[in-house]
């Protein structure tokens, strides 16, 4: 998780935000960092660059990217099926 | 109609940002590109944008935050940007990401960020401005035309304050590009230095200068704004003459009247013959100021000219360090401002202490 928080802050330019400074739950958008609708395309950008992960159904956006954590859990399951 | 500069705002490698008087603190170069002195933005843009601005859109709002601030407002009716350039920082990140990933995975950032009118944007979204926002992208007319539709609305009646102001920045590859060119000196050269240089080329300049602009004299006004005339690739010298001589004349000005010229010699010997040629044949005995040798070229340098300008006649002082020719007057009533950019584009405008 430390690496995806890394890509995070260097992806969406957070000047002034350092990765161990975000916590594992906290959400990304709205109240914890403040993401906003372009950060989440930057984050989709991420994950296809870092990852090779597309996100097929856009409706699970939010739940992906809730938190660091459920964004982690959403790559590990991906990466599961994709050597599966 | 009279037209009151009633507040400005500047961001150059001069520490125009910066409360004091006129380059009280005057920054000396040695280089060929002169790159601005930042404030801290923070000031004016939240944490969250900032990062996503580029350092043009960064000097446009800081210039434009000074401006009304120092008219004493908080929202103009109109916003009215003049750059040559654009955000080109984004713009090449955008293009090389576009090359480099085979046009895939592109994030939307930079691309947002790239257009021309992405700071007479941000300056409207920070300000909550919901009135006329233009962008003019006109070489080195840019600042000019802004100029020039700001007082077109204000003489229709349809604003009351405008904002309107000049803008370009230097990237790596834009000064690789331009350098190419043969438009900048191939050694560096000192800042108080370069009008007198021997040769060819000037230096690279970049800033923002931002006027709140109205017809109704606010109370820090110092200038007016009485004209502004354009030529686009005069002939000779004698046409630029010949149309200065009218422009006065069509504001009620003779060559007398004007207490200082101000001019664009950027340290260019081939480009700095048209300034020796209008001062010898109008202004022989006038003083004389300049302003690229401390903001560098870029084609809405004009810009940095009638934000210096107006301070003069704000301070009834010419600093030393601007000084040309001549000694400074005792008063500062008349000041034309002759600029032209790469010998095609010479724009003039006239400034009357109020």
């Amino acid at each position: 998780m430390s690496d995806l928080k890394s890509q995070i802050v260097e992806q969406l330019n957070l000047q002034e935000v350092k990765p161990e400074d975000i916590g594992n739950d906290d959400p990304l958008f709205k109240t914890g960092l403040g993401l906003d609708s372009i950060d989440a395309l930057e984050l989709i950008v991420l994950l296809q660059q870092h990852y090779n992960i597309r996100i097929a159904n856009p409706e699970q956006g939010p739940e992906i990217f809730h938190s660091i954590r459920t964004m982690a859990e959403f790559i590990t399951a991906q990466q599961q099926k994709q050597q599966a | 109609m009279n037209i009151y500069i009633n507040g400005t705002g500047c961001i150059s490698p001069q520490e125009t940002a910066q409360i004091g008087p006129l380059f009280a603190t005057l920054r000396e170069y040695d280089q060929v590109r002169l790159s601005t002195v930042d404030p801290d933005y923070k000031q004016w843009i939240d944490l969250k944008q900032i990062r996503r601005m580029s350092r043009v859109v960064k000097m446009g709002v800081g210039a434009a935050n000074l401006s009304i601030e120092e008219a004493g407002i908080t929202l103009p009716d109109a916003i009215i940007t003049g750059t040559a350039y654009g955000c080109l920082d984004d713009t090449g990140v955008f293009l090389n990401k576009l090359v480099s990933q085979q046009e895939e995975m592109l994030t939307p950032t930079a691309f947002i960020q790239s257009t021309h009118n992405t700071v007479g944007g941000q300056i409207a979204l920070l300000m909550g401005c919901n009135a006329y926002n233009n962008t003019f992208v006109h070489r080195g007319f840019s600042f000019e035309h802004s100029l020039l539709d700001a007082m077109m609305i204000l003489e229709e009646g349809t604003a009351k304050h405008v904002l309107a102001g000049g803008l370009d920045e230097i990237t790596n590859y834009s000064h690789q590009i331009l350098s190419r060119f043969g438009i900048y000196k191939k050694t560096p050269v000192k800042t108080m230095a370069l009008l007198n240089s021997p040769d060819a080329g000037t230096i690279a300049g970049e800033g923002a200068a931002f006027f709140t602009l109205s017809t109704e004299k606010g109370a820090h006004a110092a200038a007016e704004l009485v004209g502004l005339h354009t030529i686009y690739k005069p002939l000779w010298e004698g046409e630029v003459i010949g149309e200065i001589v009218k422009f006065l004349e069509d504001h009620d000005c003779t060559l007398g009247d004007i207490d200082l010229l101000v001019t664009g010699r950027n340290g260019d010997i081939d480009q700095d013959e048209m300034y020796e040629e209008v001062a010898a044949a109008l202004f022989p005995e006038h003083p004389e100021a300049c302003f690229k040798h401390l903001c560098g070229e870029y084609p809405t340098a004009m810009a940095f000219g009638t934000w210096m300008a107006n301070r003069m006649i704000a301070e009834q002082d010419v600093p030393a360090a601007a000084m040309f020719y001549g000694q400074p007057p005792a008063k500062l009533k008349n000041v034309l401002i002759y600029n032209h950019h790469q010998g095609t584009h010479h724009s003039m405008i006239l400034l009357r202490a109020c």
